[in-house]
């Protein structure tokens, strides 16, 4: 289940929202201008009568021009929230492939590992790849001795760990022996 | 590209790679945008021009008309009036280009959508202004008021029709869905195809 979907759909329906009231406010404006301008021309109220209106067409006007900029704003937190995952996801793909690059995978194997990074299970990583579950078998028991680790589990914490990584101490690529889990 | 290329997923990615789906229009412009286009077509088509409706929604018109320019100065990059600056000579090798087989798909309006904008804003201008005019004292009745309101209301339907044929034309031409991208904001641009 993908989170980041779900909060972009909420604030654009925020957006969304806010656009229509800004419409709505500056269709009101408009027709409150053209009723105080024909009241300048031709007064048949008092004085006050029209400078009430006048503040009150300010008053709808100062509003409208706040939410636009209250409205940009909030379609550039979208659009920069959609850039990060965008980058943070293009950056994951990068560390993935370095990996498999690392352990040397085939290109069978690597689409096997993407699967399995996907959270399919051996059955259903069969059923996508059209081939008999023993050789799916094979091909995990493969990838997991290249990459010197144990099992399923230990393939996703080799990423995590990359990624929660203290910034500082973060291996720069890959360990090039294809082996640094193996180390006790 | 070769950070979104992505070999290990034969099901889950091709939905992705062979679109790429880019947010262009905000929701404020496509309000704006379909308003107006419903005030343009109950005005000019199906409202008595001497009733109340036809003067209210020219007045409806105004505040979108209005309100779409200010959001031109202060709004995101695809909905700023400078990204889409009128240049007649630009056009014209814009059509030039897309004659001879040029498929570039521009993320905001090419440069003869862009000359349609400014065109269909300042057609309805003048028809609104012309308007107003009609219903003061100083213009009530005056010949040449009328005859550009109308003359300039003829010349607005002519646009209409072009911009939709030149909008269904681009589509075809570039692959983009243009009507939806209007509808939910998002260009779905072929994956192969250049972007300017």
């Amino acid at each position: 289940m993908r989170l980041t979907p779900l909060i972009g759909h909420l604030r654009r329906q925020r957006a969304a929202m806010l656009s229509v009231v800004i419409v709505l406010q500056a269709i009101c404006a408009t027709f409150f201008l053209i009723d105080v301008i024909e009241d300048f021309l031709e007064p048949d109220d008092g004085r006050l009568h029209v400078e009430l209106e006048v503040l009150a067409v300010l008053g709808l006007c100062a509003g409208v021009v706040i939410l636009l900029y209250e409205l940009r704003d909030m379609l550039a937190r979208i659009d920069s929230m959609d850039r990060g995952i965008r980058a943070a996801r293009g950056d994951m793909s990068d560390l993935i492939e370095a990996f498999f690059a690392a352990w040397a995978l085939t290109p069978s194997e690597r689409e096997v590992a993407t699967l399995v990074l996907k959270g399919f299970d051996n059955e259903a990583i069969a059923g996508l790849r059209g081939v008999a579950v023993g050789t799916v078998r094979a091909q995990t028991a493969r990838i997991y001795a290249k990459a010197g680790i144990d099992g399923r589990a230990q393939l996703f914490s080799v990423f995590m760990e990359e990624l929660l990584a203290d910034p500082a101490d973060r291996s720069p690529a890959p360990g090039d022996d294809g082996s640094r889990r193996s180390a006790p | 590209m070769t950070r979104h290329s992505d070999p290990a997923s034969p099901k889950a990615a091709c939905g992705r790679d062979s679109v790429r789906i880019v947010p262009v229009w905000d929701p404020l412009v496509r309000a704006v945008h379909w308003l107006l286009a419903a005030t343009i077509l109950v005005n000019g088509l199906l409202s008595d021009p001497e009733s109340d409706l036809h003067e209210t929604l020219g007045y409806v018109a105004l505040g979108l008309l209005v309100l779409r320019l200010g959001w031109g100065l202060i709004g995101p990059r695809p909905a700023r009036l400078a990204s889409f600056p009128p240049y007649p000579l630009r056009a014209l090798h814009h059509l030039r280009a897309v004659l001879t087989g040029d498929r570039t798909v521009h993320l905001t309006h090419n440069p003869l959508g862009a000359l349609m904008v400014w065109n269909i804003w300042g057609s309805l201008g003048i028809i609104i202004a012309t308007g107003i005019m009609m219903g003061t004292r100083r213009f009530f009745g005056v010949d040449w008021v009328e005859e550009v309101h109308e003359a300039m209301f003829d010349w607005l339907l002519l646009s209409v029709v072009l911009h939709v044929g030149g909008v269904i034309f681009d589509s075809r031409r570039s692959g983009v869905p243009l009507v939806r991208a209007m509808i939910d904001g998002r260009k779905r641009i072929p994956a192969d195809a250049p972007i300017e």
